[in-house]
């Protein structure tokens, strides 16, 4: 059992708090990913994980073991740095065997585990050579093969696949993780690319300036974003948001936004009655709507901006009323700049945000 | 549907085993600091104590050089006797007159020939380019100053031997190559694409150069300069063999350290000692490209 | 390892490859002129007798066809002797016998004009103009009852010229003119076996008291010789110069490296104030090595800093002699802690910034991999700046070479000395240029070993980091 508390912890520099009372609790053979934009903390809370760096409060334990105070060595953990942190000056078996090493293991073992980790990342032809000879991808596995080679109970990755260029990047990440879900480690994944999270992991820790936002399954993360931030965050385009303002009519809730109504569905009313007379704050993903070349019932008119055609979908930039939007649209859907559409929103996709707290509403919350 | 994060169930209860192990880490945290600390400061005090005490004998008056067992609080009495003793000695001021005309011919000269030779080996990739600069490393390494004998044996036949500027010349032989690499790392950390770029905005080469590259290297090219002055300031061997009238101060306190009394020597010391302490604050930022460069 | 900055360097176009190497000409002539020819200098000065034969000529006159030679040093029979007029004035050995003749203007017993030349020594000087040279006076008159009252003036500055006319004693002359003629003598020796005869110079001659024997000064004619390496070696000073320079370089070294390893790891452990304590370290780089001697000599000397601390503390009685002959260890280590301060900074420099090569994330990989600090400075730090430590272990020993002032400041320069030191002497003091060469290049073959050594370095760091 190894699974990862943390509980309150808070890291500060000098005068910047870089992570500020984070609690998260990662379940055994979990893989969390720790998602964020540059300087939200992920990493700083990651390094404190690791032992690299110690919190100014809190508690950190791992498999029941307060570990907050130990040094990294006693925690039985292993990691993958960003700029892989390949010794340069060892060939790849000792890059893999240092970890065994340090440990004072048997030679036969660690020949054997060191041949496991390379056959696992298919670096096995590689033993013998230097890292000032391999490429980017080439370390990179080394990293990993140095890392699994531990049978860690924890495995920290801290943006691993940030160095590789595209493609290759493609390649890793699932190769990553079909190989994580063989070992079974728990796993805290740290990056800041929206979609490497979403494909890998289990559940997602979305972080800003200190603080998690949100930890949830990636599609929950996508469907039910915990705030505008989330919303605005993940997802290419990211969410839209729409400012306006709460109306009573017919008994019913109604946003008007510019010159348009918007009703939102029934399971909404109760929460949205407290809002009548205020500002909201209306958000829809470009995929979720509808887009009509023709004026329709309930249909709301945009006038076309940009059209670009991205292959699988057509993403066009309207202008709705005062705002703009980005909405995405079938490959076959044809318009041009200036010409109008009539955007369709689904009750059911629309996300409701309180503009002062900024955070979404939801019903059963 | 999860939204907010926190499992804030228990507010991080201390437990008495964790303060222990909460106690234990900070205090080895904070031990591991004193220690470094402790380590600065005697390595600081290693350095600084016998300046302490060079600087305490030569501001004081003789007669409390001359004392025994001298206190180790310095400048009681202060006074500037010894120094003015020492500075009235026969040959110290025409001594510290060719030192200076010495070192500001070799840092004009070294300098001169230095630049172009460290924009080339920056700028340029041509045949003979590692060839040219593992000479220079070579004769950067090499004991130069040992050459001072045959070149007295030149100078004399030349006719220009015991010549403040013939020192000079041995003495930019020596700089040279330090100069060579130190300006060419200091073109080096000048991207190529500045000077690209100047030319796409409509300068000529020689424009690109003045406008751009000159005012970024100059700060860099200055601390060389210094450096050589530095250099050729404290160089006593050559100094000492190829002059017999036009003695440099250090070689003029060398030959005449034997028969002097010791208010002369200590004040000697902390006079020759002065400048270059100056001059390595001055110039500290520039410490890595001027050393670190031998090691590449 | 780079502190070097990549800013590769661009190709330029093709037309303009002559640039470069016009930019490197100055200095490479400059390193030719005073790097590369001093050094072939010194090594021609160390093992190139320049007077070793001298060539004997069939008549008094370096123009004369050769009849032979001698080596310096044999031993000549002087036969005969002749005042020529030197070849070009001004170009007289010194140590040559030389005649100065006057002509002279004046008239003889019978009142006839007489205008030639004699010996400086029939005519006294008695006017000169301001310079010096004469332009007046008398003929001296002879001693001694059988001698010839009259002096015979030739017309040439030449015995064996025509006498042009005969003065009395006391005439009063006129001298517009004088000529200096330097003596070549005809000598007669042994080179080998062979019986060698000829003319030579007699500035290249010492002639014993007697006039009659001498030997050969200085030859004319260079040769190979080992005399000046063998007495480079023969020296007294030589085997306690080696036996020192060396033993100070297995001292300083290892103490200076470990020195400078603990300051770089401080400057890099990021604490406060670490620009200022890098400051600190590096002041003794900038620091004249004779001051730094003197001011060691300020703590060893007998009324110095340690005995005066060591008194207060009551710890001695009275003064403890440090910078003696019988206390000569003491020297050594005054000279040690000297070196150790003075020059442990340049290390510490190279230290730093082969550290600062050292990627953080690879000492935390080192960490999180369960090094401890010992396992991380052995495992990671220390091999990744081996090549470092190996750039700055050759510095350091061709440096050591050079120790010089420190040792005259804290020796006086005999009681312990250095091959340095002994160049110098044998310079300054003994005035003896091809052994002080010899020394010369004695420590230039010990610098060009380990820089052979170094330059191998620096290309397999090249090839490594290519």
């Amino acid at each position: 059992m190894s699974e990862i508390m943390i509980e309150n912890v808070t890291k500060r520099f000098g005068n910047f708090t870089a992570v500020d009372n984070v609690s998260l609790t990662v379940a055994n053979q979990e893989f969390m990913v720790l998602l964020g934009p540059s300087g939200c903390g992920k990493t700083t809370l990651l390094r404190a994980i690791a032992g690299l760096g110690m919190p100014d409060d809190g508690r950190i334990s791992i498999g029941g073991h307060d570990v907050t105070y130990l040094a990294p060595r006693d925690r039985h953990i292993s990691m993958v740095f960003q700029s892989y942190a390949i010794f340069p000056h060892m060939d790849v078996f000792d890059n893999i065997a240092f970890g065994l090493k340090m440990q004072k293991m048997g030679k036969a073992e660690i020949q054997e585990r060191v041949k496991q980790a390379a056959e696992m990342m298919h670096i096995e032809q590689m033993l013998d050579r230097f890292p000032s000879k391999m490429s980017g991808g080439q370390r990179q596995r080394v990293a990993v093969a140095r890392a699994i080679a531990m049978q860690a109970q924890v495995l920290l990755m801290d943006e691993p696949l940030s160095n590789l260029d595209a493609l290759l990047r493609l390649e890793m990440r699932a190769e990553l993780k079909r190989l994580l879900a063989e070992l079974g480690a728990t796993t805290i994944y740290v990056t800041h690319d929206q979609i490497e999270a979403m494909s890998m992991g289990d559940r997602i820790a979305v972080m800003r300036a200190g603080i998690i936002e949100q930890v949830s399954s990636p599609t929950t993360i996508y469907d039910f974003p915990a705030n505008q931030f989330i919303g605005g965050f993940i997802g290419t385009p990211p969410m839209n948001f729409l400012h306006g303002q709460m109306q009573r009519q017919n008994g019913h809730s109604v946003v008007r936004i510019g010159e348009f109504d918007l009703t939102p569905q029934p399971l909404m009313q109760p929460l949205l009655a407290s809002y009548d007379g205020k500002p909201i704050v209306v958000g829809i993903r470009a995929e979720n709507m509808e887009t009509l070349s023709s004026p329709a019932e309930g249909a709301l008119r945009a006038s076309v901006l940009v059209v670009e055609p991205l292959g699988s979908q057509n993403l066009l930039t309207v202008k709705l009323g005062d705002s703009q939007m980005k909405v995405s649209t079938h490959p076959d859907f044809t318009t041009q700049p200036d010409a109008d559409v009539w955007l369709r929103f689904p009750a059911d996709k629309i996300r409701w945000i309180d503009p002062d707290t900024k955070r979404a509403l939801y019903p059963n919350a | 549907m999860t939204s907010s994060a926190a499992p804030s169930q228990s507010i991080a209860q201390v437990s008495p085993e964790m303060a222990r192990l909460r106690a234990r880490a900070r205090r080895r945290l904070l031990l591991g600091r004193a220690f470094i600390y402790l380590a600065a400061i005697l390595l600081s005090l290693w350095v600084l104590a016998p300046l302490w005490f060079i600087a305490s004998m030569a501001l004081t008056t003789p007669a409390e050089v001359r004392s025994y067992p001298k206190g180790v609080l310095p400048f009681i009495p202060f006074s500037f006797e010894t120094m003015r003793f020492f500075l009235q000695s026969r040959g110290i001021i025409p001594g510290l007159i060719n030192s200076i005309v010495v070192a500001v011919i070799t840092l004009a000269l070294s300098t001169l020939i230095a630049a172009p030779a460290g924009y080339a080996i920056s700028r340029y990739r041509y045949r003979g380019r590692d060839a040219y600069r593992l000479s220079i490393l070579a004769v950067r390494a090499f004991p130069v100053v040992i050459l001072a004998i045959p070149l007295a044996v030149i100078f004399i036949s030349v006719g220009i031997f015991d010549q403040v500027y013939s020192l000079a010349l041995m003495h930019t032989a020596l700089t040279l190559p330090t100069t060579v690499l130190v300006i060419g790392s200091v073109f080096a950390s000048i991207p190529y694409e500045l000077e690209e770029a100047a030319k796409v905005f409509g300068c000529t080469p020689v424009q690109a150069f003045r406008r751009v590259v000159l005012p970024l290297v100059l700060p860099g090219i200055a601390a060389a300069a210094i450096f050589t002055f530095v250099m050729s300031w404290n160089e006593v061997f050559a100094a000492v063999v190829l002059t017999v009238q036009n003695r440099t101060l250090p070689a003029q306190v060398l030959v005449s350290l034997q028969q002097s009394p010791e208010p002369y020597k200590f004040a000697g010391a902390f006079f020759l000692l002065l400048p270059s302490v100056i001059f390595i604050f001055i110039i500290r930022k520039y410490l890595f490209n001027m050393w670190g460069q031998i090691s590449k | 390892m780079t502190t070097q900055v990549a800013a590769s360097p661009k190709p330029r176009r093709p037309q303009r490859q002559w640039a470069p190497y016009l930019l490197i000409l100055p200095s490479l002539i400059y390193l030719a002129i005073f790097f590369a020819w001093p050094m072939v200098r010194a090594v021609r000065l160390a093992v190139w007798n320049e007077t070793a034969l001298l060539t004997l000529r069939e008549e008094a006159s370096a123009d004369s066809s050769p009849a032979g030679a001698l080596p310096q040093g044999a031993q000549v029979i002087l036969l005969d002797r002749q005042s020529n007029l030197a070849a070009d004035g001004g170009s007289l050995r010194t140590g040559a016998l030389t005649e100065t003749w006057y002509r002279v203007q004046g008239n003889d017993p019978d009142g006839n004009a007489v205008d030639g030349w004699a010996s400086e020594s029939r005519i006294r000087v008695r006017r000169t103009d301001e310079q010096g040279a004469p332009t007046g006076g008398t003929v001296r008159p002879r001693i001694g009852a059988s001698a010839d009252p009259l002096t015979s003036i030739f017309a040439e500055p030449n015995e064996r010229s025509q006498v042009v006319g005969r003065l009395a004693a006391s005439a009063g002359v006129q001298i517009p003119e004088q000529a200096i003629l330097e003596v070549w003598f005809l000598i007669q020796g042994e080179d080998g076996a062979e019986t060698v005869a000829g003319w030579a110079p007699s500035g290249n001659l010492q002639i014993y008291s007697s006039g009659e024997i001498g030997r050969i000064d200085q030859g004319d004619t260079g040769q190979f010789t080992m005399a000046y390496i063998q007495r480079m070696v023969n020296d007294r000073f030589f085997k306690p110069a080696m036996i020192t320079t060396f033993l100070l370089m297995v001292l300083i070294i290892p103490v200076q490296f470990v020195l400078a390893i603990i300051m770089a790891l401080i400057i890099q452990s990021q604490i406060r104030f670490n620009t200022w304590f890098l400051a600190v370290f590096a002041i003794p780089l900038a620091a004249s090595d004779l001051a730094v001697g003197i001011v060691w000599y300020s703590i060893f000397t007998q009324g110095g800093y340690l005995n005066s601390i060591l008194q207060t503390l009551g710890l001695i009685q009275f003064p403890q002699p440090y910078l003696t002959a019988d206390t000569r260890y003491w020297i050594i280590i005054a000279i040690w802690l000297a070196e150790v301060w003075r020059a442990t900074a340049i290390v510490m420099v190279i230290v730093v910034s082969g550290l600062q090569a050292i990627s953080q994330e690879v000492l935390e990989a080192g960490e999180v991999f369960g090094a401890g600090l010992w396992d991380r400075l052995r495992h990671i730090i220390l091999p990744l700046l081996k090549p470092s430590l190996q750039v700055a272990l050759i510095l350091r020993t061709i440096l050591a070479l050079q120790v010089f002032a420190v040792v005259i400041a804290l020796s006086g320069g005999d009681v312990v000395t250095v091959l340095a030191n002994e160049t110098y002497r044998q310079y300054y003091t003994l005035r003896n240029m091809n052994v002080a060469a010899a020394y010369s290049v004695l420590i230039l073959l010990i610098s060009m070993v380990s820089a052979i050594i170094y330059l191998r370095m620096v290309r397999s760091n090249e090839e490594a980091a290519a």
